[in-house]
């Protein structure tokens, strides 16, 4: 860790030595080590894949000069103290212009005090609760899909499957996010024909699910919704198989669209459902990426794994900054805070524009895992391929 | 009825599990009187030596048990040897934080080396099972179950009927006595972290087959090993099997009865009960 930290330290010396001192500072946080650095590089690589990017492009043009970025980031080792310690050396020590989020609603939601408490704009593409942004912040925006919405195109899909499923689990971890994310399902299911017989919070971290799982066979119920993390999401999938439990449906609202969950399970991560709000297209068009495929196919070659949409939404906050810095023409926080509540631009992410309590919306497509494949089943405009519904008991595979 | 059956044949299928992987902890902290905090990051070492074999020498985990039981015996063997023997006389609090620093260390190595991506063993029977009065037994839950008990025994009848044995016990009950009787002790303490590193491997490789490895599940390991130590007390490894199936079983009660985000409030509340009523565990003998 040490070691990672001085190569960390060097390179980033070595990379902000040549800048001049008006060099844009944009300053993070990420999860770099630590249980959640599997998806906390998504965000390391992303800002660093697209601040090179929109560097090598010329650099963010403020007032009659191009202005280099330079990014400043900081491995908070999966500890939300560490982080809010790291944002607050961020804006005092190093004086960083503006900041870009760390990973999960959880950090985010810590974090964004201190953008709030020292009045410099926050951009996070890591947290979707809604929490985050119920507290009138001015100082923090999200590029990612607000958690309440997490199910809303499955649970849509699921009342136009035949059969009809009937009853429904929620399994939802007790962090920010996803008790966010089982407040909002619950609200969407009240409104459908859908039954919720099982409503179970578990504790994050948890690796026995037997229990939950055991309860959801003996009462024969036709899908599991699950709002975790993708460790308890592959423990309860690895038990359901033990164990037999064949529901009609399950989802997730973790792990399914990235591509090292997919490996770690092999043939059993088949017919999982989840969701994504980004899947490499070319009908993203982006400015300096040219568009969403163009942006996977660069990021697999240069980090050697496919990026999801933690990814492109990392990329999407480097990208708002500089066009809102652009719009503002000026690097004043006040100013570029105000000119990022006004944006709205097409990204190889999707539209960047955030609503009043500085939260983009997006619609969630529903993806199913077929023969190892990703698979957009539903999305805002109804069904897109056929998902494998009820999905083959185990004992059939 | 039929769930609660159900229920109680997950919980003592884990329990067994649990049993193995708190056994190296008690074995050590019983004979070396140190609370090894770095016993989670071995379990995750040995879960790595499996998921290896398994991914790219085609080694089944349960036939690959031996090797990684093997390395992280001889890894256990250098550690206590030019490690923690530096300081074994010293006060608790420093064999604590070394063993912490130890902890971390290969943690984040463990990072280094193999990635923070999720990874299993996953062999064609994971999905096996087979019914048992109605209630569905997964047959690796049962293989590991075995081998988590049969380890636990052969250990136990090692330590009562071999020369070897008798000398780690005579060195935790009266290190003076067994120095005066001819025991090495620093070769006892060796071998017997050594031991404890070759069972905690073993239940690393178990655990990947049927949880997921990476490189940060071993904090974990090491506060549920230390409730089951607490509840079964140091004495007896036997008494291990029973500290794991009580809490295997209590965990598994608890959430389906009062709720899932209570197991680790009811496991740890636990370990407070019986450290205020029985301070010498709850199975244990009585000071």
């Amino acid at each position: 860790m040490k070691f990672h930290n001085i190569v960390l330290a060097l390179t980033s010396l070595l990379m902000a030595t040549p800048a001049c001192l008006a060099d844009i500072q944009l300053g993070a946080s990420v999860q770099m080590t630590g249980s959640l650095a599997n998806t906390g590089r998504y965000y390391a690589d992303a800002y660093q894949f697209a601040v090179d990017k929109i560097n090598a492009a010329g650099g963010v043009k403020v007032g009659d000069t191009r202005e280099k970025l330079v990014l400043k980031l900081l491995d908070n080792q999966s500890d939300v103290n560490l982080s809010v310690r790291q944002y607050v050396q961020l804006i005092t020590e190093d004086k960083a212009n503006f900041l870009l989020g760390p990973f999960a609603s959880d950090y985010a939601l810590a974090d964004s005090a201190i953008a709030e408490k020292y009045k410099v704009p926050m951009i996070q593409g890591g947290g979707a609760s809604d929490q985050i942004f119920s507290r009138g912040y001015q100082y923090i925006f999200g590029t990612l899909a607000r958690a309440t919405d997490y199910y809303q195109s499955t649970i849509d899909a699921l009342l136009k499957l035949t059969p009809t499923p009937k009853t429904v689990a929620l399994l939802y971890a007790d962090d920010s996010f996803d008790v966010s994310v089982a407040d909002g399902t619950r609200k969407i299911l009240a409104k459908t024909p859908l039954k919720l017989v099982v409503d179970q919070k578990f504790s994050s971290n948890s690796s026995d699910f037997s229990s939950l799982l055991s309860l959801i066979k003996s009462q024969n119920i036709d899908v599991i919704l699950v709002a975790g993390h993708e460790t308890e999401v592959i423990n309860l999938i690895r038990q359901a198989k033990s164990l037999n439990v064949d529901p009609k449906l399950y989802s997730f609202t973790v792990g399914v669209p990235s591509a090292d969950f997919r490996k770690a399970l092999g043939n059993d991560a088949d017919y999982a459902c989840g969701m994504t709000a980004w899947l490499p297209s070319k009908d993203l068009k982006d400015e300096y990426f040219v568009n969403a495929q163009q942006f996977a196919d660069e990021y697999k070659k240069r980090f050697g794994y496919d990026p999801d949409y933690h990814a492109a939404s990392g990329v999407a906050d480097v990208e708002a900054f500089v066009k809102a810095i652009q719009a503002a023409n000026s690097l004043d926080p006040q100013k570029v805070r105000n000119a990022i509540a006004k944006l709205d631009f097409n990204s190889l992410y999707g539209r960047i524009r955030f609503n009043a309590s500085g939260q983009i919306e997006l619609p969630q497509t529903m993806i199913q895992v077929q023969k190892g494949k990703l698979v957009p089943i539903y999305g805002p405009k109804g069904f897109i391929e056929k998902p494998v519904y009820p999905m083959p008991a185990w004992s059939k595979r | 009825m039929q769930l609660l059956w159900q229920i109680l044949v997950n919980g003592i299928l884990l329990g067994g599990f649990y049993a193995l992987m708190s056994l190296g902890l008690v074995l050590v902290w019983g004979v070396l009187k140190i609370v090894n905090l770095s016993h989670g990051s071995l379990i995750m070492l040995g879960a790595y030596i499996s998921y290896y074999l398994f991914s790219y020498f085609n080694v089944d985990p349960f036939a690959g048990l031996p090797i990684s039981m093997l390395t992280l015996f001889c890894l256990g063997f250098l550690i206590q040897r030019y490690l923690i023997n530096f300081v074994i006389n010293a006060p608790m609090f420093n064999t604590l934080l070394i063993t912490f620093g130890l902890d971390v260390t290969i943690t984040y190595l463990a990072q280094l080396l193999f990635g923070a991506d999720y990874r299993t063993i996953n062999p064609d029977y994971t999905g096996a099972n087979f019914i048992l009065f109605g209630a569905t037994v997964p047959l690796v839950r049962l293989y590991a179950f075995g081998v988590s008990i049969s380890l636990t025994v052969i250990l136990w009848l090692f330590l009562s009927f071999t020369k070897i044995g008798r000398a780690i016990r005579a060195t935790s009950q009266n290190l003076v006595a067994a120095r005066l009787y001819g025991v090495d002790p620093r070769l006892i303490y060796a071998l017997t972290f050594a031991i404890g590193a070759a069972m905690a491997g073993a239940a690393g490789s178990l655990n990947g087959v049927i949880s997921q490895i990476n490189p940060y599940i071993g904090i974990l390991f090491t506060a549920k090993s230390f409730v089951i130590a607490i509840i079964g007390g140091l004495e007896n490894t036997l008494f291990v099997i029973a500290g794991g199936l009580i809490l295997g079983v209590v965990e598994v009660l608890t959430a389906l009865y009062i709720g899932p985000t209570y197991t680790n409030l009811i496991s740890f509340g636990i370990l407070v009960l019986v450290l205020i009523i029985r301070p010498t565990g709850l199975l244990g003998r009585t000071a």
